[in-house]
Order: C-alpha cells, then sequence, then structure tokens
C-alpha cells in the first residue's frame, strides 16, 4: 500500500455556469469556478498558493486564444494575482487527472499547501472538429485521407470492433444513457438538468458515427469546475468533511501514433492505470461504493468497467443492466450525470463527484454508506488516470 | 452506395518515415514497415519496432488481402470535405501478411451496410494526383 495514502483530499468545489455557446470568455467561467472552490472550503484567494490545470482545447481547428479558448496556468496567474503563490504546472501527457495527481505530488512534497485545480472547456462557434486544408500531415496522413475526422471516429471503429467481437448489441447501451441523463435531474450545475431522456428517445435520436447516436455523445458545452486540494490535517480544518486521496494511478500504456481501432490501447491503458490504485489503496473492485467513468463517448464506460476489473472483458454491458448503475444499484455509476448529463467538461467533475460521495456531500444523489468511491477521470486511451478518494482515512 | 464523386480527400503529406510506403502505393504496391531483427510488421511507420524495440526497419511488399478489424459508418456532416458522401464506411483492417498493423480505408464498391468485423477484403488503388495514391479496400472473395 501507498505511505501517502490519506494524506491528501479535495474539500471544496466550484462549478462555472456550463452554457451552450460562449457568451462570455472562458477565463470568467474559470474564475467563477475558481472562486466557488475556494469559498466553498471556506478559504481566502489569498491562502491559495499552488495552481494546476489542463488547458487543452479538444475542438481541432480553433484558434487557441488565452483566456478565450482556453484558460492557462498563466491566465489564472495574471487574473487572480496570488501574493503568496509558490507552485504551478500545466500537465501534457494525461488529461486534468493529472493535474490533480502533480498537485498532490506538490503538497507532499511541501512546497504549497493550497492548491485549486481547473478544468475550462469552450464549445467555440461553428463546427466542434473543424477540419481544414486540403492537407493530411504527421499520423493524421494515415487516417484522414479516409474521413477519419474527430476523435468520435476513432471511439466508434474500437466500439463496433468490441460489440461484433463479444456478439452485442448495441441498444443495451440506451441504459447508460437513460440511467444517467435520471442521475442528472439531481444535479442543478448539469447541462441537462431539467430536460428528461427516455429509451424511446434514444432508439430515435439520430446516428453521427455508427454505433455512436447523438445520446451516445457529451454535447459540447462552455463552462468550468474546480477544487481545492490540500493536505489532510489540513482540510480538516476547513468547512467542508474532506474526501481522503487513497490511491491513484495514470495509464501506462501507449501504442503509436495514428493506429486506431485497437481495443488494446483502450484495455491496456485503463488496466495500468487501475492496478497502480488498487495497490496503492489497498482495495479491490468488490470493495468500491460508488464510481465515477469518464463517459464522453459512452463506450469509455465499458473499456473504464473492463479494464478496471469491475466485470469481465465483453461483459460491461450487460453488467450495467437491470438496475445496478442506479443510485441505489450495486455500483451506482456516474451519479452526477457523467459528461453526458452535465455537458463536456472531462474529467474533473468526475473528480469532484466521487469526492463529493465520499465525503457525504452528494446531496438528493448521495450514495447510502458510502467509504470507497472510485474514479476513472478520462478515457483509458491516451489520457487515462484513476483515483479512490475515502470518507474515512486508513 | 456512397458517393464519392464530390468529396475533396486530403492529401497525405509523405515525411522521412513514411515515405517509401507512399512511393510503393504509387506503383500500386502495398510495402509495410518491417522489422529486419524479428520480422514484426507494423502500421503505422513508427521510430522503432514495437515488438522489440530495433531500429532497424524496411519496407517490404505485402499481399494485399485481409479482415475487416473494425469500422464505424459516419453520418456527421461536420467534415464539409466528406458531406456529400455520408452515409459511409471508414474501416480498419487487419492484412492476412501483417497481423496487428492495422490500416484504415474506406468500403468502395458496395452498399455501406456491408462494412463488418471479419468480413474480407482487398486492397485497391484510388489515384489522387501525380504524386499520391491511396491504398483502399473492396470487399474480396475467398
Amino acid at each position: 500500500m501507498w505511505e501517502n495514502r490519506c494524506k491528501i483530499a479535495i474539500s471544496g468545489v466550484g462549478y462555472s455556469k456550463a452554457t451552450r455557446s460562449a457568451d462570455i470568455p472562458l477565463a470568467a467561467h474559470a474564475l467563477e469556478a475558481v472562486r466557488g472552490a475556494v469559498a466553498d472550503s471556506g478559504l481566502k484567494m489569498e491562502d491559495i498558493d499552488g495552481l494546476a490545470t489542463y488547458p487543452e482545447l479538444p475542438a481541432t481547428g480553433h484558434a487557441e486564444v488565452d483566456g478565450i479558448s482556453v484558460v492557462s496556468v498563466n491566465c489564472m496567474m495574471a487574473m487572480l494575482k496570488l501574493p503568496n503563490l509558490t507552485w504551478h504546472i500545466q500537465v501534457g501527457t494525461t488529461n486534468i487527472g493529472g493535474a490533480v495527481q502533480q498537485a498532490t505530488n506538490a503538497l507532499l512534497a511541501g512546497v504549497c499547501k493550497y492548491a485549486v485545480i481547473w478544468r475550462a472547456m469552450h464549445n467555440p462557434r461553428g463546427t466542434y472538429q473543424n477540419l481544414p486544408g486540403n492537407m493530411a500531415a504527421g499520423a493524421s496522413q494515415f487516417t484522414g485521407p479516409y474521413g477519419f475526422g474527430g476523435p468520435g471516429q476513432g471511439m466508434a471503429v474500437a466500439y463496433t470492433r468490441w460489440l461484433e467481437k463479444n456478439h452485442q448489441t448495441r441498444d443495451k447501451m440506451a441504459t447508460l444513457a437513460v440511467t444517467q441523463r435520471k442521475h442528472t435531474q439531481h444535479n442543478p450545475h448539469a447541462y441537462f438538468y431539467g430536460t428528461e431522456l427516455t429509451r424511446e428517445d434514444y432508439f430515435a435520436s439520430r446516428m453521427v458515427a455508427y454505433p455512436f447516436c447523438l445520446f451516445d455523445c457529451d454535447i459540447p458545452v462552455q463552462g468550468a469546475v474546480a477544487i481545492v486540494l490540500t493536505a489532510a490535517d489540513r482540510a480538516r480544518d476547513l468547512k467542508p468533511a474532506p474526501a481522503y486521496l487513497a490511491g491513484y494511478g495514470q495509464r501506462l500504456h501507449f501504442e503509436t501514433a495514428g493506429r486506431i481501432g485497437s481495443l488494446s490501447s483502450y484495455m491496456e491503458g485503463g488496466s495500468s492505470s487501475a492496478k497502480l490504485t488498487w495497490e496503492r489503496s489497498g482495495f479491490t473492485p468488490k470493495d468500491v461504493d460508488v464510481a465515477q467513468i469518464y463517459d464522453g463517448f459512452s463506450a469509455s464506460v465499458i473499456y473504464g468497467l473492463e479494464s478496471y476489473g469491475f466485470c469481465k472483458e465483453g461483459e460491461a454491458l450487460d453488467f450495467i443492466q437491470d438496475g445496478r448503475i442506479e443510485l441505489d444499484g450495486e455500483l451506482p455509476l456516474n451519479t452526477f450525470g457523467g459528461s453526458l448529463g452535465t455537458g463536456r467538461i472531462h474529467g474533473l467533475w468526475h473528480i469532484i463527484e466521487g469526492a463529493l460521495q465520499a465525503s457525504g456531500r452528494a446531496g438528493s444523489r448521495q450514495v447510502k454508506d458510502v467509504n470507497v468511491s472510485f474514479v476513472g477521470a478520462s478515457a483509458p486511451i491516451v489520457t487515462g488516470t484513476t483515483f479512490i478518494f475515502v470518507k474515512e482515512p486508513y | 452506395m456512397s458517393d464519392w464523386s464530390k468529396v475533396t480527400r486530403p492529401i497525405p503529406v509523405p515525411n522521412e518515415w513514411t515515405k517509401p510506403f507512399w512511393d510503393a502505393a504509387k506503383r500500386e504496391s502495398l510495402e509495410l514497415q518491417r522489422c529486419q531483427s524479428c520480422g514484426f510488421f507494423q502500421h503505422p511507420p513508427f521510430a522503432t519496432c514495437v515488438q522489440c524495440v530495433s531500429v532497424d526497419l524496411k519496407f517490404e511488399p505485402v499481399r494485399g488481402k485481409g479482415t475487416i478489424y473494425a469500422y464505424t459508418i459516419m453520418y456527421h456532416t461536420g467534415d464539409k470535405r466528406f458531406a456529400s458522401a455520408v452515409p459511409y464506411a471508414s474501416i480498419v483492417v487487419e492484412l492476412d501478411d501483417a497481423p496487428g498493423a492495422l490500416m484504415a480505408g474506406n468500403l468502395l464498391g458496395s452498399e455501406y451496410t456491408e462494412a463488418k468485423v471479419g468480413r474480407r477484403v482487398e486492397v485497391i488503388f484510388e489515384k489522387l494526383n501525380d504524386d499520391i495514391t491511396l491504398p483502399q479496400f473492396r470487399l474480396a472473395g475467398e
């Protein structure tokens, strides 16, 4: 087990309003989320001495303008002018989960006391994947000419592979979309709060990239979320109950850029990250009371459930049936609605929900008797990170 | 059947790693990067052998028969270059001669509904301009 388990905790969390279009600069969303997280902790802004983010814009073909389409650490420093700042970082090989992990390491090293981590996501005007030009250079020379444009198609080919190899049908995925939308109705910050989704809606929706229909894809939004991460003994003195970090992991597998359709890139990415997390925390999938698994595209949940060890390969679509992922089910899943419910804010919201469930702060969607709260904070491929938060330090 | 006649395919830009692949395709031959140490074929090309980390890699001809490993049917018209062809099948092919190497393509000459995992395909060549010819796939007999 990890000697640093339960030495770091998530304290406050914050949200901006999530809107479909970019009405105000993204920096304003990030600022609202960061201020919210600091206030939720009962801290003052001048207490914050660490900053971390992952500022990537997943929409391609749009300019990255700091403060407008991304919010970098530099942008946040310029806005906040923190008088006591001692540490900051932006990560590259992992998504926002990597920023949380690096902030954890910085806190353990004693180079900062209260770190804020935010994820701000821009929804550009016009087509999200605005693939320009008539040339395909780099890794895209082997995919672009065939109309493999956005990440959705890359995920979709692996999904057909999974479905047909395992003799499964995409109809079963309706359960995930409908159940998560039900959970969304308990999350007033979510984009789809107040909008129901039925099985009939799922089956009637337009196809985007088969096997993905519209409701298998998270809707692009403009918004931000943030957390305050600090040492456990400091977190205990703050306003909210701490969610103790019991262990984390990151994917240790990468297949060459431009290789698509391979299930192994998801399975080995996810299992390598989860293995570290189980070993460090001392828990197993059977100990988990509630799970958040990244769902930018619905099929990510399949790869997560299987590669993290919650069920066997080929069984995930059966695993999610029969009420198992409901709030009172055997493994309540994406209890905040997931990205399919909140809109595309990437994995920090999964981490927030993992923390809220562990600290008993999830309101009307709180799962009963949670101690062990699992998070797969991004797709197991390329950017995968995993976490376990607990209510009781051990 | 998908109408490809109005599609503007982005033209591949060969680099020092990938030029032999495109030179061969121009001659309507399929050549993949092969490790001279362990014999493994890989695609896309990479700096080292993905099996044994050897840097001794050469392009060698492979036969163009294989099976559909995975596919997707594109319905979204966001990419205007391809909008006129939707719905169309983008496929991933595993060649008989290069197990483990995965090549992208489109399923040409058949309805997009014919794309299924495990179906037999063979390479054909689509000339894009005087410099670039694109390997593509169609359904094959046995």
